[in-house]
C-alpha cells in the first residue's frame, strides 16, 4: 500500500484499503474558514444537526473576508462567533492569517494525519506527509453532524525531482512546469507525491508551495515522505505533538512515476486565463504590470518575504506599478518585521495589508480594473479572480513577482536572485 | 434513473470561478438565488436560458479550481438533470454527488454532443444516447455508494437519516 492508503485505512479503522474504494473516515482536524463556517453551520442546521459531533477536532479560521468587508460579512462573522461559542469550538483564529499557512505553523498538520477543509488549497498541508484535501460545505456540514466523511482512496502518481536549479528558479516554477507539461488535469482525483534528491534538500516552505499547487493540476492530496526536515519543523513548532509517519511499501504502489529534471526549468509565468498556459518570464518583457499581488497560501510565507526583500532592497516600484502585500500569517508578519523585510518593501512603495487571503479572496484589498495587468505569486490566474473579468492575472514565483514589480513589466528574476538549495 | 434533456455545451478547463463567480457568494441563499448566477462567468444570460431538465455538457476537466459547492448546487437548483464531461475537477465531482446532481464521465463526449441536442442518460443501466445523432455509448460504472447518494437526493438526506437512526437507537449524542 502507498502511505496515503495507509493513512486513509488507519482513519477508517481498517487494516488495509484498496485504490478506488470508498470508505468512511474520521479526520484529525477539519478547517472551516469564515465563508465555510457560515455555510456549513447553515447546512448543518438544515440537516437536523444540533450539537457538533467532535468540536475539539474543528478549527475555525477567518481568512477570506477578515476584517469583514461588507455588512453581510460582519453579520455572518458575528453569527459564526456565537455559533462556535455555543458549540464549544475553541480552536479559533481570526486575523492570524490563512488557514493553510497557520495549520503547518501551529502543528495542526503533522505526519500521518488526515485533514479536511472547506477550501481547495487544504492540500497544502500534505507537505508534512499527511493526507489533506478540500471539501464542499455540505460535506463538512455532514461531518459536523456525524463525525465522519466518505473518501475515495486515490491512486498515486510520483514526481521524482532531481538536478540543480538555474538562477531565479523556485518550487513554484516546478509546479508551473508540471501544469505546462501535463495540463491543469495532470493528476485528476490522484494523490501526488514529490520525491527525489531535490525534495530531500528542499526546505519546508518550498515543499508547501509544491503541495499547495497540486489542486491546480487536479489532485486530491499531495504527499512528501516525512524526513529530518519535517521532524525539525514540527519540533520547533509543535514539540508536544505525537505523530506516526506512514511509509509506502514499493514502487508498484504508484500508478505512474515521472522523472523531472529541474535543471531544464527557467523562471515561468502562467498567462491569462489558464494555469497550463505557460511562457518563460524572459519572453514577456512587453507585459506592463499595474499591480503586483504578493502573499496568499501559495506565496505568503517568510521565505517568500526574504526572497522579495532581497530583490527590492534599496529600490522602488516602477512609477505606474502598485504592490499589495498580505502576509500569510501573523507569525510571518512579525518575523518579516523583525528581519526588516517589511521596511524594505514599504520603502520600495508596497502597501502592507492584513494577514489573510488578500485580493485572492476576490473582493477586496486591491481589486483590478478592466484591462489592468497583475502579476501574483498566488496559484490561480482565472478570469475575474482578482476583480474585473476583463483584467489579466499572471502567476509566477515570489522572485519573479518582486522583480517585475520593480521593473514595471514582467521580467525574469534570474539576474536578481538564486535559489540556495 | 432515466434522464432526458436538452444539451448546453461548454469548453475545456471551465473552472468554478466561471460557473459561480465569487462576487455572488453569500453566507446563506434565498431559494432560487444560486440558480440565478449559474454560469454567469461565461454567459450572463445563461440563468434565463437554461430550463429544468436540461443537461450541461462540459469539456475536459470541467469544474476545476476552487471547492465552492455553489457551482454544483446552482445547477441542481436550476433543475439541471445531469452534468456530462470527459473528466471533472475532483471537488466538483464530490459536490455534485453530495447535492444529488447526476454526474457522468464519458471520454470525448464533448465532441459527440452539440448545443441543443437531445440527450438520454440511464444512470443505473450505464448508457448515454444522443437522440439527435444516434450516438450511443456505455458509461463507466459509478461507485455504488456514489450512485446511492445521488439517488438519495444527496448528503443532506443521508445525514438526516443517519442522525435519525442514531436518535432512534438511543445512541449517546454529543452533549
Amino acid at each position: 500500500m502507498h502511505a496515503i492508503s495507509k493513512i486513509i485505512a488507519r482513519h477508517a479503522e481498517r487494516k488495509s484499503v484498496e485504490v478506488g474504494e470508498i470508505v468512511n473516515v474520521v479526520p484529525d482536524y477539519v478547517m472551516l474558514n469564515d465563508r465555510g463556517a457560515a455555510r456549513a453551520a447553515d447546512l448543518f442546521r438544515k440537516m437536523g444537526g444540533e450539537r457538533v459531533f467532535s468540536p475539539d477536532n474543528v478549527v475555525v479560521v477567518f481568512d477570506h473576508h477578515y476584517p469583514p468587508i461588507r455588512p453581510q460579512d460582519s453579520v455572518s462573522q458575528k453569527r459564526t462567533r456565537e455559533w462556535i461559542a455555543e458549540q464549544g469550538i475553541a480552536k479559533f483564529h481570526a486575523g492570524e492569517g490563512i488557514g493553510h499557512v497557520i495549520f503547518p505553523e501551529k502543528g495542526y498538520a503533522f505526519p500521518g494525519a488526515l485533514i479536511f477543509g472547506t477550501d481547495s488549497h487544504t492540500v497544502t498541508n500534505s507537505a508534512l506527509g499527511c493526507v489533506a484535501t478540500g471539501m464542499g460545505h455540505s460535506d463538512i456540514a455532514s461531518y459536523l453532524a456525524l463525525g465522519y466523511n466518505w473518501l475515495k482512496v486515490p491512486e498515486v502518481i510520483r514526481f521524482d525531482l532531481h538536478g540543480a536549479f538555474r538562477p531565479g528558479v523556485y518550487a513554484k516554477d516546478i509546479a508551473l512546469r508540471i501544469a505546462q507539461l501535463y495540463g491543469e488535469d495532470a493528476a485528476p482525483y490522484l494523490g501526488v507525491e514529490f520525491a527525489g534528491p531535490l525534495v530531500a534538500r528542499m526546505p519546508m516552505a518550498e515543499r508547501l508551495v509544491l503541495c499547495n499547487m497540486v489542486i491546480d493540476f487536479g489532485a486530491k492530496t499531495g504527499y512528501i515522505q516525512p524526513d529530518e526536515t519535517t521532524a525539525r519543523w514540527l519540533a520547533e513548532r509543535a514539540g508536544g505533538r505525537r505523530w506516526t509517519a506512514e511509509t509506502t511499501d514499493s514502487d508498484t504502489d504508484y500508478g505512474r512515476i515521472v522523472d523531472l529534471d529541474v535543471g531544464e526549468i527557467e523562471p515561468l509565468v502562467a498567462v491569462p486565463h489558464d494555469l497550463s498556459n505557460i511562457r518563460k518570464a524572459s519572453d514577456l518583457n512587453g507585459v506592463r504590470i499595474d499591480e503586483a499581488i504578493f502573499g496568499t497560501c501559495t506565496g505568503g510565507r517568510i521565505d517568500d518575504f526574504r526572497v522579495a526583500a532581497s530583490i527590492m532592497k534599496g529600490r522602488r516600484l516602477a512609477p505606474h506599478t502598485r504592490m499589495m502585500v498580505n502576509p500569510g500569517s501573523r507569525e510571518t508578519y512579525l518575523q518579516a518585521m523583525h528581519e526588516g523585510l517589511i521596511d524594505i518593501m514599504v520603502e520600495a512603495g508596497a502597501t502592507i495589508g492584513v494577514p489573510g487571503c488578500g485580493p485572492c479572496s476576490g473582493c477586496h484589498q486591491g481589486m483590478l480594473a478592466p484591462a489592468e495587468n497583475a502579476i501574483t505569486n498566488a496559484s490561480r490566474n482565472f478570469k475575474g479572480r482578482f476583480g474585473s473579468p476583463e483584467a489579466n492575472a499572471y502567476v509566477a514565483s515570489s522572485a519573479t513577482v518582486a522583480a517585475s514589480a520593480i521593473a514595471g513589466c514582467i521580467v525574469s528574476p534570474a539576474q536578481a536572485s538564486s535559489s540556495n538549495y | 434513473m432515466l434522464i432526458r434533456g436538452k444539451a448546453w455545451v461548454f469548453g475545456r478547463n471551465v473552472n468554478t470561478d466561471l460557473i459561480f463567480p465569487k462576487i455572488w457568494f453569500r453566507p446563506t441563499y434565498e431559494p432560487g438565488e444560486m440558480a440565478s448566477h449559474l454560469m454567469v462567468g461565461i454567459d450572463e444570460d445563461f440563468p434565463k436560458k437554461v430550463g429544468r431538465g436540461d443537461v450541461i455538457v462540459g469539456g475536459q476537466n470541467f469544474g476545476c479550481g476552487s471547492s465552492r459547492e455553489e457551482a454544483a448546487a446552482a445547477m441542481k437548483e436550476a433543475g439541471v438533470a445531469a452534468v456530462v464531461a470527459p473528466s471533472f475537477g475532483r471537488l466538483f465531482t464530490r459536490n455534485a454527488i453530495n447535492v444529488g446532481l447526476p454526474i457522468v464521465t464519458s471520454p470525448r463526449i464533448d465532441e459527440r454532443i452539440g448545443p441543443g441536442d437531445e440527450i438520454e442518460i440511464d444512470l443505473a443501466g450505464g448508457t448515454l444516447r444522443n437522440l439527435r445523432s444516434g450516438y450511443a455509448t456505455r458509461l463507466p460504472p459509478m461507485a455504488e455508494e456514489s450512485l446511492r447518494l445521488i439517488e438519495d437526493g444527496g448528503i443532506a438526506n443521508y445525514t438526516r437519516r443517519v442522525l435519525a437512526q442514531r436518535r432512534d437507537a438511543g445512541l449517546k449524542m454529543p452533549e
